[in-house]
């Protein structure tokens, strides 16, 4: 028993030890949500250049899982061991500049000539840049794109959406019509289309009638007013809805059809996803999203870094993060992470980045960087969400009535935009 | 005599069938689960779905040692979850054991104090347990993961499921042996920890399971990839835009499933033998 | 049965007190390992219900009752209560009912007896977001395997998670059958430790297998069905996992229980007074419960 007891408190001093061993100097801590070896080697690469010429700052990439990355740097920050850097995601972007959380970095990124701050997209920056005030620079800017199943288009006989676009016939009108052609003729558990990531009825719903939305002119809320009970709302909405219960050709609720398995005819998504088409049995491409009566629509997904406002190297992690993001180093990102600098999307460093893509499908992600906009945003999104959400269950019906749900939608929306 | 031994048969058959049916939706996710991990991305979500893998893609059990330091990984939840294990059976034993058995003042209403553990939700009691991990200095380290299990709401669990076992008992065995002149202590170790075995293998499974599975406390407590635990390390198998890399993930999970599954079946032997009672007839 | 010690003589009243040192000995480091990380947290999160206090900026102000006013006020808070307790008592029903008949089944030595109690197992071990996705899969309305096979028996089975009757019935059926094999494992241990002689006796006797079980093995194990029902509702109170992973709280708030609820307060509002004054509720909620089986348990003379 004695002999347990030793070897257990042992055992215990040891971990412990272990652990704070780990944590001598204090490097600066940068938080991250992608624990995949390729991106670690990459922004070590950078952290080390950044060493030669600053010798006593050291960079550790602490990462955090993508779901609980918020609920994970919140803890910290309340604990007063907040990191120095972070990736941060689009939907949290408001709520934390709000909140004061992250620090204006404008003045240092304005005052490097040799940095170029104009190379940035205006666009891109939309989010993270009030007045003269930048909060934080996207070193992801991801557009959503149409991937589609080319095999399923050729049997169907049906032109491709990718050569439709060339044309400038790419429209939710001819989406509807090809993926009903396809529903039909491609047989048992084969649908026409897939919303993104197949969540578009719960966690994506956003994602899935903001396109369409805007493709009708509308949109969600603009200057604190709600539009989704717009005329050009509902008729979007129906839309959709009817080629969910009258054309039966979308996966409808509760079912799975995936894209990447070859159970959908065509999806919607960002360009990461390319990723998993490795090994697919077939042959596939991109298109634009599909324009609508209002126009071509393109819509983004961002994630920008951030130094943190009670971070005690403040200066520091700016530097770090004026170099992480200039043009020599946005070049070496975006061979993951689509860039937000001009110069870079039109360079062929950035074209032939991706040896599965194309550099005539590259120019579509480009173009809808330097075109996009992303996901209707505000500080009170979490709770907009959460009110929202059990309102557009009700949607999901060949009965639902589109104006009173939208109206109720509003209705949610309405206290809490005015904030 | 020959048609007696056919419905004894036929009942043996039909048992066993009945068992295997009842065990289908217990035992089908877990084969699901394990047929992905040799499975690729594309297939594992292909229609109609497949229980045996096109190919035998066993490169992917490969794969998540390169991904990231898995092995480090794993061992780390080894050794935690065998120091939880043992340290739960040190402090839950004597307890339940003090709690069942020794008189003193505040037996009841200190148990009942504990048992208040079980009633606050983690997700809420994390924050002000962090501020206090951070005081001390072992943010990042593995000493929360290793105490917070045995003294939390797992620990007290223990300590009631043991206390339970002793009071189903009668006293007899341990007057007999206080009155032989063995001191409480003596009386604990060499009469009451054997009558208990059955509950002692319970809190061992139930305890390593429990210290395999804990998401949340190393999610916030950890920080260095390398100090991750497995339930973190399977939730990273996942690209830059939080989408999981479903093959790896799963064969990371199978792998992990092995040494539960080798404490139960080490545990159930505790559980299974029959020992003292024949010594109490009468 | 004597349960107490022996009556003690004069000289004895001194062991007594040493005996009782004993006793603080022996619980002192699982009762100091509570002070320290249970009441603390537990005083920390009744002292925050009274504030306003955001994650995010930091900021503290004391407002009194206004947490609690706010949310006896919010009629979705009654919604997620009333789901917090449907689900408690359908889980906790069904799973001690199954896990009482799987220990009962498994509890004999048969061929293969450790197999199959391993196979019964195996669905705890299985990681939770496997189980979710295949049982979203299994439970699909048009694919699914349980409507296609409910068609065969001419039943037309409902979209099992999208219609708000049903998801919550899914969730507690998935929950259960994952969870189900820990209080097997109890019982079988509980089960163990009865003498077979008893059983034995009164088979001898003429006893039917069914009236041993109702008058003889059901009575000697109410005191671990105790132990198994104040965990399991404790626990049934605070599953997090599944909600998040099947359902997401709906569809339309179907499936949105308390603690959710909570966690949506404190990491996706930030609102940590808020969602502390939740936590309390909660807490009061739990404390009732146990303390009504406990008190309850008056029949079984042992616990």
């Amino acid at each position: 028993m004695k002999r347990i007891l030793v070897v257990l408190v042992a055992l215990i001093l040891i971990s412990g030890g272990a652990g704070t061993r780990a944590a001598e100097r204090s490097p600066l801590r940068f938080t991250i949500w992608s624990g995949n070896q390729a991106h670690l080697e990459l922004l070590n690469g950078i952290a080390t250049a950044y060493k030669r010429t600053h010798p006593s700052v050291d960079v550790r990439f602490d990462v955090v899982p993508f779901g609980d990355y918020v609920q994970k740097i919140t803890i910290q920050i309340a604990a007063g061991t907040p990191p120095d850097l972070g990736w941060l995601l689009e939907t949290s972007a408001p709520t934390f500049i709000n909140a004061g959380t992250v620090v204006d970095v404008g003045r240092i990124l304005r005052r490097d000539q040799a940095y170029g701050f104009d190379d940035f997209s205006k666009r891109a920056l939309q989010l993270w840049v009030r007045q003269d005030a930048v909060f934080g620079v996207p070193f992801s800017t991801s557009p959503f794109i149409t991937f589609f199943n080319r095999d399923l288009f050729k049997a169907a006989r049906l032109t491709a959406p990718d050569q439709l676009a060339a044309r400038g016939a790419w429209t939710w009108e001819t989406l509807r019509r090809s993926a009903y052609a396809i529903a039909r003729s491609a047989g048992q558990g084969v649908y026409g289309f897939e919303s993104v990531d197949g969540q578009g009825y719960d966690v994506r719903v956003w994602h899935t009638l903001i396109p369409i939305i805007r493709a009708y002119g509308g949109d969600a809320w603009e200057g604190g007013q709600c539009r989704f009970e717009s005329a050009e709302a509902v008729r979007a909405v129906q839309f959709y809805l009817d080629m969910i219960f009258k054309d039966r050709s979308v996966v409808p609720p509760g079912e799975q059809g995936d894209f990447f398995s070859g159970r959908a005819a065509m999806t919607m998504n960002q360009l990461s996803r390319v990723s998993k088409l490795e090994g697919a049995k077939f042959a596939w491409g991109v298109a634009p999203l599909p324009s609508g009566p209002a126009g071509q629509v393109a819509v983004i997904g961002q994630a920008a870094i951030v130094v943190f406002a009670k971070s005690p190297n403040r200066d520091v992690a700016s530097d770090f993060l004026k170099f992480m993001t200039n043009t020599e180093n946005t070049v070496k990102m975006a061979k993951f992470f689509p860039p937000a600098r001009d110069s870079v999307l039109k360079s062929q460093e950035f074209l032939t980045a991706n040896p599965v893509v194309s550099p005539a499908q590259m120019k579509i992600v480009a173009d809808g960087i330097r075109t996009g906009t992303v996901l209707p945003n505000h500080a009170n999104f979490p709770r907009m969400d959460a009110g929202a959400r059990p309102v557009f269950d009700r949607l999901w019906r060949a009965d639902a009535d589109v104006p009173a749900v939208l109206k109720g939608v509003c209705d949610v929306l309405r206290p809490l935009l005015k904030d | 005599m020959r048609r007696d031994r056919e419905t004894a048969w036929l009942r043996r058959g039909a048992w066993y069938v009945a068992l295997i049916i009842l065990s289908l939706p217990f035992v089908f996710p877990f084969l699901w689960m394990a047929s992905g991990s040799l499975k690729t991305p594309a297939e594992i979500f292909a229609f109609p779905p497949t229980l045996i893998p096109d190919r035998w893609n066993w490169q992917n059990f490969i794969e998540i040692f390169r991904y990231q330091p898995f092995a480090r990984q794993y061992a780390n939840s080894l050794y935690i979850a065998a120091l939880v294990t043992l340290g739960t059976l040190c402090v839950s034993a004597p307890a339940g054991y003090a709690f069942a058995r020794i008189r003193f003042r505040g037996n009841t209403v200190l148990f009942l104090l504990l048992l208040t553990t079980l009633m606050m939700p983690a997700e809420v009691t994390i924050i002000p347990n962090f501020l206090f991990m951070k005081l001390l200095g072992l943010i990042n380290t593995h000493v929360p993961l290793i105490l917070l299990p045995i003294l939390g709401a797992n620990g007290v669990v223990s300590t009631f499921l043991i206390r339970q076992f002793f009071l189903s008992f009668p006293q007899e065995l341990e007057d007999a042996a206080m009155i032989d002149g063995l001191g409480r202590f003596g009386v604990f170790w060499h009469v009451a920890v054997p009558l208990v075995k059955p509950a002692l293998g319970a809190v061992s499974i139930l305890t390593f399971l429990y210290s395999w599975n804990l998401f949340l406390e190393p999610l916030v407590f950890i920080n260095d990839l390398r100090l991750f635990t497995l339930p973190l390390a399977i939730n990273n198998f996942a690209d830059a835009y939080g989408v999981p890399v479903w093959h790896l993930q799963l064969a990371a999970t199978t792998l992990s499933v092995l040494p539960v599954l080798a404490v139960y079946v080490l545990a159930q032997r505790r559980i299974v033998d029959s020992f003292v009672l024949s010594g109490m007839k009468g | 049965m004597s349960t107490g010690p022996l009556i003690l003589p004069r000289r004895a009243r001194g062991r007594a007190f040493f005996d009782a040192l004993h006793g603080y000995v022996f619980i002192g480091p699982q009762l100091l390992g509570f002070f320290a990380f249970v009441l603390g947290p537990l005083v920390a999160v009744f002292v925050f219900s009274f504030q306003d206090r955001d994650l995010l900026t930091g900021a503290v102000a004391f407002v009194g009752l206004k947490n609690y006013r706010e949310i006896f006020a919010d009629p979705l808070f009654y919604k997620v209560l009333s789901n917090s307790l449907v689900f408690t008592a359908g889980l906790v029903l069904l799973n001690i009912t199954l896990a009482l008949t799987l220990a009962l089944l498994l509890s004999g030595s048969f061929r293969g007896v450790t197999t199959f109690r391993t196979v019964f197992f195996a669905s705890v071990v299985t990681s939770a977001v496997a189980w979710a996705i295949v049982w979203r899969f299994i439970l699909q309305g048009q694919q699914g395997v349980l409507n296609q096979f409910l068609e065969i028996v001419g039943i037309h089975g409902p979209n099992w998670l999208r219609e708000p009757r049903w998801a919550m019935v899914s969730v507690i059926v998935a929950r259960v059958l994952k969870n189900v094999g820990l209080n097997m494992t109890i019982y079988l241990a509980a089960l163990k430790s009865i003498p077979r002689e008893y059983g034995e006796a009164a088979g001898v006797d003429g006893a039917s297998g069914w009236q041993v079980l109702r008058s003889i093995t059901l009575p000697l194990l109410a005191s671990t069905t105790l132990f198994v029902a104040i965990i399991t509702v404790n626990g049934a109170l605070q599953v997090f996992d599944h909600i998040l992973l099947m359902t997401a709280g709906g569809p339309e708030n179907a499936t949105n229980v308390l603690v959710y609820y909570i966690y949506r307060q404190a990491f996706q509002f930030f609102q940590i007074g808020y969602a502390s004054a939740l936590a309390v509720l909660l807490f009061f909620v739990a404390l009732g419960l146990t303390m009504g089986q406990w008190l309850l348990r008056g029949r079984s003379a042992e616990a």
